[in-house]
């Protein structure tokens, strides 16, 4: 058997054996995450003052926050609170499928980058180079085309640009950690704060708007951002946007699991000497994986620009580090990343619900973030409480946390 | 700054399995960028002697300043204490990512701490404890469950980038909390009247903490059993467990350890500034991970470390005087170049053997 059949057979066999653990594991995350998060409200609640009319009351004692809210909030909020009866799709469920369509892209930046063994923690400052791209080329761009005709031309045009220059930020750290072995975790968090750093001195300087105080590019026309059909265009969602993220979850699928070059990353990810046994360029796959992964950071720069803003501005959210945490939840499968996404949208879209409705503070939300990375990370201890609930069984093999931890870091994926 | 640090970085680890080409390769590379340091040093200085209205002079002036001294071992105490921490647990096989984290969490538990009690050692020791309790967990997860350092080390900087700012919020009403007392810097008399190298004896007594830290951690590596339990857990953990000693607690004990130290950074950063800000990045920035860089460019030698920190350090308080006297280059440009500096210095050194075992979970065989 050779060694590229033995890289398959091990990359099946891992797929099998984990998909529904992996599920399991990532419910359970997410469930213990929110749990914790409800006692760190109920602590934060004791650390805060309040009036006594305020207060909730639980197992005898007050607290100035109730989690129950928090969470309510949180969770039906973000679906424009589908239990009440009156429902609109112009609500907060639109706000939800904004944040949802750009964690997609995010979220495959990271997963695809992930598959081929490489942490790309600069999907954020991908993105943030995406973003300004975009809007200056389709500023000047707008100049040319404009009505209908213009938003055909000038939307593909923007993504083309978010997703070019994202690509060549990317390829950066691919070229950096290829050609000179510099771990591509340091480089692209330090690219992160170069990308801020060079946007905020280009768009405070030669691009800034003159007429807004913000620094800011000059806003885009309005022909050519994202048409927001079906919904209302306050809460800047465009369903054309979401179709479009829909269309790269099975893109990258199919890239991944049924071509020459998913194969080349996959193999890479999880067994890189073997791969290389098999007759993988190890260099130009990690270059080219890192540089598409960048090209989807972009593109969630672009529609971040064409659907959210309408202009570029400094202090993009960090878009880029939560699709750490949907990529990690999905378990670097694309697929997943669609549904880690949207339970991540609702998280983010919640986050604005409890801001309006509790006193608690946002950053909860970046805890959460946080903590479901955390218990992702160690299927060991979900394993060990299964074992210890009745009727359950033990399984033997290890799971790595993602498609592909780098043999030499952790080799435990093909043990 | 000479090239010491490229002769001692290599020394501990020239004896073992590094085939000497490799060996020389590194030994060189490490040599040219101090050795390209010290000549563009030299040379700015002799520049700024012949031409001292020019820009060589206003950066000549800005390089022999004894407040450039202060500032850059200022700045080099964060990321010294965090780098000294990264090397204790990557040296005994756990890669620790997580450092943003510790600096994070220790910077606001010491201002918080410092608030309630009024007192700034309480506060430190309350920064220390914060940063430790993290560490804590970050070892029970990689160590006791095996998870995958990396990933681990990511969301413990995560939990720590939300939870500092989300309880000041809770505490404080902002991201930002509001300012405490400040120790004052401790002078040593005459000698901190010398030009230039008083800074060293006109200090905060954080630094002078470093200083002791730095020379402790090389010796617990070069003279004591512990140091070398550390380096066999990290690169030949069965043999360790051969001989008796158990690695776990080993790797227990080095990322507790890497904790405390972190959290001294931390602690001392915002203390003596005698407020954390949490907005954005956090008042700690990426110094977490400029440690690692500061580290890996050590060779995993404490004074090592303590060196390139100091360079990068440097840099960072170069470019904020620069600031301070609006030469040509823009503020937003100059503010971004430790980030690149760590980029090159990265890529010049490429490769850093990391210890044999480290990423690695150890299964005790029993």
């Amino acid at each position: 058997m050779s060694a590229a059949d033995r890289a398959r057979d091990a990359l099946s066999r891992l797929a099998r054996a984990s998909a529904t653990e992996r599920i399991l594991i990532s419910t359970a995350a997410l469930v213990l995450s929110v749990l914790i998060g409800a006692v760190l409200v109920l602590v934060a609640g004791r650390m805060t003052t309040c009036t006594a009319g305020e207060a909730v009351y639980y197992f005898g004692t007050g607290f100035c926050y109730d989690p129950v809210v928090v969470f309510d909030r949180l969770f039906l909020g973000a679906l424009g609170d589908p239990l009440s009866g009156s429902w609109s799709p112009n609500g907060q469920f639109a706000v939800t499928l904004r944040e949802t369509t750009l964690l997609i892209f995010t979220g495959l930046s990271v997963a695809l980058a992930f598959r081929a063994g490489i942490f790309n923690i600069g999907t954020q400052g991908q993105m943030v180079v995406g973003a300004l791209a975009t809007a200056l080329g389709v500023l000047w761009a707008s100049s040319l085309v404009s009505g209908v005709l213009g938003t055909v031309v000038l939307i593909p045009f923007g993504l083309l640009v978010g997703a070019v220059f994202g690509g060549l930020y990317g390829a950066v750290p691919g070229l950096l950690k290829a050609y000179a072995d510099a771990n591509e975790v340091i480089t692209t968090i330090m690219l992160n704060f170069i990308a801020t750093g060079v946007a905020l001195y280009l768009v405070s300087g030669v691009f800034k708007d003159p007429e807004s105080a913000a620094n800011q590019t000059v806003p885009l026309p309005e022909f050519a951002q994202f048409p927001a059909l079906f919904f209302g265009a306050r809460q800047d969602f465009s369903i054309v946007a979401l179709a479009f993220g829909l269309l790269a979850v099975g893109a990258l699928y199919y890239v991944l699991e049924h071509t020459a070059f998913g194969y080349d990353v996959r193999t890479s990810g999880v067994q890189p000497e073997a791969a290389e046994y098999g007759g993988v360029d190890a260099k130009r796959t990690v270059v080219a994986s890192l540089t598409l992964s960048g090209a989807l950071g972009g593109i969630a720069g672009a529609m971040y620009v064409m659907m959210v803003l309408g202009t570029f501005q400094t202090g993009i959210p960090a878009y880029g580090f939560d699709g750490i945490t949907v990529s990690i939840l999905a378990g670097n499968n694309p697929l997943g990343v669609g549904v880690a996404a949207l339970l991540f949208g609702v998280l983010k879209s919640g986050t604005t619900v409890v801001q309006f409705a509790t006193d608690v503070p946002p950053q909860l939300v970046g805890v959460l973030r946080g903590l479901i990375i955390l218990f992702v990370a160690m299927p060991e201890f979900f394993r060990l409480l299964a074992r210890g609930l009745p009727g359950a069984g033990s399984r033997p093999e290890a799971v790595a946390t993602d498609g592909g931890v780098p043999g030499e870091r952790g080799g435990e994926a093909d043990e | 700054m000479s090239d010491a640090p490229a002769d001692r970085a290599d020394d501990d680890t020239a004896a073992e399995n590094v085939e000497r080409e490799t060996l020389f390769e590194r030994y060189t590379t490490r040599a040219l960028v101090a050795g390209v340091t010290v000549v563009a040093v030299v040379a700015l200085l002799l520049a700024g002697l012949a031409f001292p209205d020019s820009l060589a002079g206003t950066l000549a002036d800005v390089l022999t300043s004894r407040n450039t001294l202060a500032a850059t071992l200022r700045l080099s105490v964060p990321i010294a204490f965090a780098a000294l921490g990264g090397i204790f647990a990557e040296k005994s096989g756990v890669i620790n990512i997580g450092l943003e984290g510790f600096l994070i969490i220790s910077a606001f538990g010491a201002i918080y701490v410092a608030d309630i009690t009024g007192g700034v050692w309480i506060g430190f020791a309350g920064g220390v404890v914060a940063s430790t309790l993290l560490a804590a967990l970050f070892a029970v997860v990689t160590i006791g469950f095996r998870a995958d350092q990396i990933i681990a080390g990511l969301a413990v900087w995560l939990i720590a980038l939300g939870l500092a700012p989300f309880a000041s919020q809770v505490i404080y009403g902002s991201p930002n909390t509001p300012t405490v007392a400040t120790s004052p810097s401790i002078t040593v008399p005459v000698l901190a009247d010398l030009p230039f190298f008083g800074a060293l004896f006109s200090a905060s007594p954080s630094v002078y903490m470093l200083f002791a830290a730095v020379a402790g951690s090389w010796y617990v590596f070069e003279r004591t059993a512990f140091g070398r339990w550390i380096r066999a857990s990290g690169e030949n953990p069965k043999a360790l467990d051969t001989a008796g000693v158990s690695v776990t607690r080993v790797r227990y004990a080095a990322v507790l350890i890497s904790g405390v130290l972190a959290g001294m950074g931390g602690a001392a950063l915002s203390l003596d500034l005698g407020q954390f800000t949490g907005n954005g990045p956090t008042m700690v920035n990426g110094k977490g991970f400029i440690a690692i860089v500061a580290y890996l460019f050590g060779n995993y030698n404490p004074v090592g470390a303590f060196l390139s920190t100091m360079l990068f350090a440097g840099l960072d308080a170069v470019q904020t005087v620069l600031q301070l006297q609006g030469i040509g280059i823009p503020r937003q440009l100059i503010r971004i170049t430790p980030f690149v500096v760590v980029i090159v210095v990265l890529a010049l050194v490429g490769r850093t053997r990391l210890p044999e075992a480290a990423g690695d979970h150890y299964e005790t065989e029993d």
